[in-house]
């Protein structure tokens, strides 16, 4: 039971301590509704609803990194298929058609209506009332995604909490720079670990708790370029790639066999099987991924596999459930 | 016209306002949906020009993008007639355009480049340009170039072009061509950010478009109803464009694959080789002067021609001052007198009737002399109605994307800009905006991206504006240069630094839109380096015949001495 998570300088109160256990957090999580739910977090991003679509404003960053995480998804859930099949086209263009696929946290529906057009079946949730009704304003608008068209897209003002205690569960599950947001990311992390199937995907994007982070995205994002709201991130809610990778290192999800309310039964063997002394993470396991923000062309960009410093502040993270 | 921030930010203000009005917002989206007559299209191309055919061609021709997105073209102008042009041999369209190896290699790309008639286009393998008062010239050779390219231009009719899309966008499918339809007006189906624009055509029709691409000109209606301001000026001339019908280059000289062109202070002439027997003109000059060109009997146009490229500057100012007099005088003069009038002016300048310089010497026959390849052919006569005029402008869009009410609107060629034809690069900067937008279009779709969204469009503006911009101008400087008779100036041009600066800019321009790979997927460095490694190599030998002629004097002077010494 390593403590995974150190307290950083802004020191937290007890009652939001956002160690990463694994141990101690009941996979059926039938009693913590809601509970990785920050209101404060909500009500700011409620505040902010409205911008989520102004692609020069508030958001800017996050719609330009949106082809890149677009891209990440698209071209992991390939590789593991042609790993599967070497027959497989390498266009990628079909991939995720046909998929059942959800975001959690999925604020004014960026990555949402991506996947959507790229043909997944898709379900955004989100914790705040006014991002869904945002969400669901601007697909309308679009007739490929509109509900009277296309029953690809769907929007819920909902948890993942109380996704749990329905019976589906999703091929990929996707929660983008929401991790950083909620209050007990261990619980969260082990909750959208369960909505995925068996082999099925879990894509994360966040920040790393790294002085050049801080410097980044609260002192000049906030700060000095006001480019963001004051206040949108915390630096002691940011969560270090190693962080995430110990967490499903140790993380062993309930088999599907065991049944409702026993919750010891059964367990897979751990996500990541590699020792916890490795920094090697193997290729159909999982996959930590920098994401570096060129100012000059105004682009985000996929660092290399391994890049050196490439993870010191954004980056995404794959994980593969195990079938066993 | 830097009204577009201002109302930006008033319109984010407004936004913060009406945040607690979602309910009204809902309901103004539902009611435009249910607008009459109303048709999705993913993208809705406004023009059937080149530019808005290759951008058709090039968007079908994508594997990722066809029969998923939907593409609608519509064209005021009649399309079946271009689509059944078929003029008879070695008659030619005046309008022609020199496209250069990277449009060549997008053309082909899409596969429309099959399905334009090869026997109605040129190759070029020479281009001379020259300097009208001084005679400095300057030879881009196709030999020099050593690119992979299919070559460095070739001149094509741009209704060959232009027929050539239409019948490979036919023959892929999937694109509906609205002709004979005009738009009458664009409007936003909602009054804030994040509305779609709605295209409403003169038979009733509206067009609702993810993206609406204005392919439609110098006076661009997308560009309007965008309110994207546009700076620029009219150049207060015409250019005279004509096809030319001359001898065949003869048994000892090569074949008619070079380009001329002479820059007189009137403004630049230009000889666009088309066939071996014709060729096209594009000469331009105050807007006055070329209404009363135009205006006289076509043998005076024809021998003005010939003597345009080959007469001193002072007698071609006379000539086409006597036309102006003998036109404001009501009388036009005839092609016999200004025959008469050449030949003397000929004789008084010394040019030999039977040198390539003579414009009279046209049944000349046997061995040319050593010169005639650096002129081009004489011309015997001017295809009827093949004279035509246009004014000559400089203009460039302040932006290439709408924003904030009218966003989802990007501009593409003459919409977004439009130069002097001096260096003839109008379409090819064109192509290369449509070969940059419908790769930006592919690569955002392949990510699940919405096409018509500011992060989608983002990257074209940034590729395209800046590289656009510095072709633009450094054709402007050009044509400023050039249209100076000061002397000081026409030395320094001609001999000076800065001429060969600007003439290094001009190579490499010229090489670098000719060369068959497009810019981005070359290293820049190595372009940068091959310009400085130029520019160093003529510092350098121009240093060497310094040093040469310094130490002749030093030696002179020392011999001198000594001589000096030895007497005394």
């Amino acid at each position: 039971m390593a403590t995974l998570f150190r307290l950083s300088s802004r020191a937290l109160p007890v009652s939001r301590s956002r160690l990463l256990h694994t141990a101690g957090i009941s996979p059926s999580l039938g009693s913590q509704q809601f509970n990785s739910v920050n209101q404060n977090e909500i009500a700011h991003f409620s505040k902010l609803s409205s911008e989520w679509w102004d692609e020069r404003g508030e958001f800017e960053f996050l719609h330009k990194m949106n082809p890149v995480r677009l891209q990440f998804i698209r071209d992991k859930l390939l590789e593991v298929a042609q790993d599967a099949n070497p027959e497989l086209e390498s266009s990628g263009a079909n991939i995720l058609e046909g998929l059942d696929v959800l975001d959690v946290g999925c604020g004014g529906g960026l990555l949402t209506e991506g996947l959507a057009r790229m043909g997944a079946k898709t379900l955004g949730i989100d914790a705040s009332e006014s991002n869904i009704k945002i969400a669901t304003l601007h697909a309308s608008a679009d007739p490929q995604l509109a509900p009277s068209t296309s029953s690809n897209l769907s929007y819920q003002h909902t948890s993942a909490e109380t996704l749990l205690s329905e019976a589906k569960r999703y091929d990929v599950v996707c929660s983008m720079e929401v991790i950083e947001h909620v209050d007990n990311p261990a619980a969260f992390l082990s909750t959208c670990a369960e909505l995925v199937k068996p082999g099925g995907h879990l894509f994360l994007s966040t920040i790393s708790r790294t002085p050049l982070a801080y410097f980044l995205t609260i002192f000049m994002a906030e700060d000095v370029l006001r480019k963001v709201s004051k206040g949108t991130h915390t630096y002691s809610k940011f969560i270090k790639p190693s962080e995430v990778v110990q967490f499903f290192r140790e993380y062993r999800s309930p088999l599907a066999a065991a049944g409702e309310g026993s919750s010891s039964s059964a367990l897979s063997r751990p996500w990541i099987s590699t020792p916890p002394s490795s920094n090697y993470l193997p290729r159909l396991e999982a996959e930590l991924r920098g994401l570096i923000y060129n100012p000059l062309q105004a682009r985000w960009h996929l660092a290399p596999r391994d890049a050196w410093g490439a993870l010191e502040c954004n980056y995404m993270f794959w994980v593969r459930k195990p079938t066993q | 016209m830097s009204l577009s921030p201002t109302s930006t930010t008033a319109r984010r203000l407004s936004l913060k306002v009406s945040k607690s009005l979602l309910s009204t917002r809902h309901r103004r989206a539902i009611a435009t949906n249910s607008f009459p007559n109303v048709t999705n299209s993913d993208v809705v191309i406004v023009g059937g020009g080149p530019i808005g055919l290759a951008l058709a061609s090039a968007l079908r021709s994508s594997p990722v993008l066809r029969k998923k997105l939907s593409v609608t073209l519509v064209e005021a102008g009649d399309l079946d007639s271009i689509r059944t042009w078929n003029p008879s041999q070695g008659v030619y369209s005046n309008r022609v355009s020199s496209l250069t190896s990277a449009s060549q290699s997008f053309l082909q790309k899409t596969g429309a480049w099959s399905n334009i008639e090869g026997g109605r286009t040129c190759e070029i393998e020479d281009i001379r340009v020259w300097d009208g008062v001084s005679n400095a010239f300057i030879d881009f050779s196709a030999a020099d170039l050593q690119s992979s390219g299919p070559n460095m231009a070739r001149i094509t009719e741009n209704l060959n072009l232009q027929r050539g899309l239409l019948r490979h966008l036919d023959a892929t499918g999937d694109i509906q061509i609205i002709q004979r339809t005009k738009v009458t007006s664009i409007t936003n189906d909602h009054e804030e950010n994040g509305g779609w624009p709605l295209v409403h055509l003169d038979d009733q029709r509206t067009l609702r478009a993810r993206l609406l691409v204005g392919a439609d000109g110098f006076n661009s209606p997308v560009r309007a109803f965008a309110r994207i301001a546009s700076f620029g000026w009219s150049y207060d001339a015409h250019g005279i464009v004509a096809t030319m019908n001359h001898l065949p280059r003869g048994a000892y000289e090569g074949p008619n694959t070079t380009a001329y062109q002479r820059f007189l202070p009137t403004g630049p002439i230009a000889f666009l080789p088309i066939s071996s027997t014709a060729s096209s003109l594009v000469w331009s000059m105050k807007s006055p002067l070329a209404a009363t060109l135009t205006s006289c009997e076509p043998g005076v146009l024809t021998s003005m021609i010939n003597a345009a490229f080959r007469l001193p500057t002072i007698s071609l100012k006379y000539l086409l001052q006597k036309i102006s007099e003998a036109q404001a005088t009501g009388h036009q003069i005839s092609a016999t007198d200004l025959e008469d009038e050449i030949r003397w002016r000929e004789q008084s300048h010394g040019i030999d009737a039977n040198s390539s310089y003579s414009s009279l010497a046209i049944k000349r026959l046997g061995i040319p002399p050593a010169d005639s390849a650096d002129l081009p052919p004489l011309v015997t006569e001017i295809q009827p109605k093949s004279i035509a005029s246009f004014p000559l402008r400089f203009n460039h869009a302040e932006s290439y994307m709408g924003e904030g009410s009218s966003g989802r609107t990007v501009l593409v060629g003459d919409a977004a800009h439009t130069v002097h034809p001096l260096a003839g690069q109008g379409l090819n900067l064109g192509l290369s905006d449509v070969e940059c937008l419908a790769r930006c279009i592919e690569t955002s779709f392949s990510v699940g991206g919405d096409v018509g969204s500011y992060t989608t469009l983002q990257p074209y503006a940034q590729e395209r504006y800046l590289a656009n911009h510095t072709v633009m101008s450094g054709i402007d400087k050009l044509h400023k240069i050039f249209s100076t008779e000061v002397e000081p100036l026409v030395w320094a041009r001609s001999v000076g630094f800065e001429v060969v600066n600007e003439l290094d800019a001009l190579k490499a321009g010229i090489m670098m839109a000719a060369g068959a790979n497009p810019a981005r997927n070359r290293p820049v460095e190595s372009l940068g380096w091959d310009f400085a490694a130029g520019a160093v190599k003529t510092l350098s030998s121009a240093s060497r015949a310094i040093r040469a002629v310094k130490s002749g004097v030093d030696g002179a002077v020392s011999s001198a001495l000594k001589s000096l010494t030895v007497k005394t």
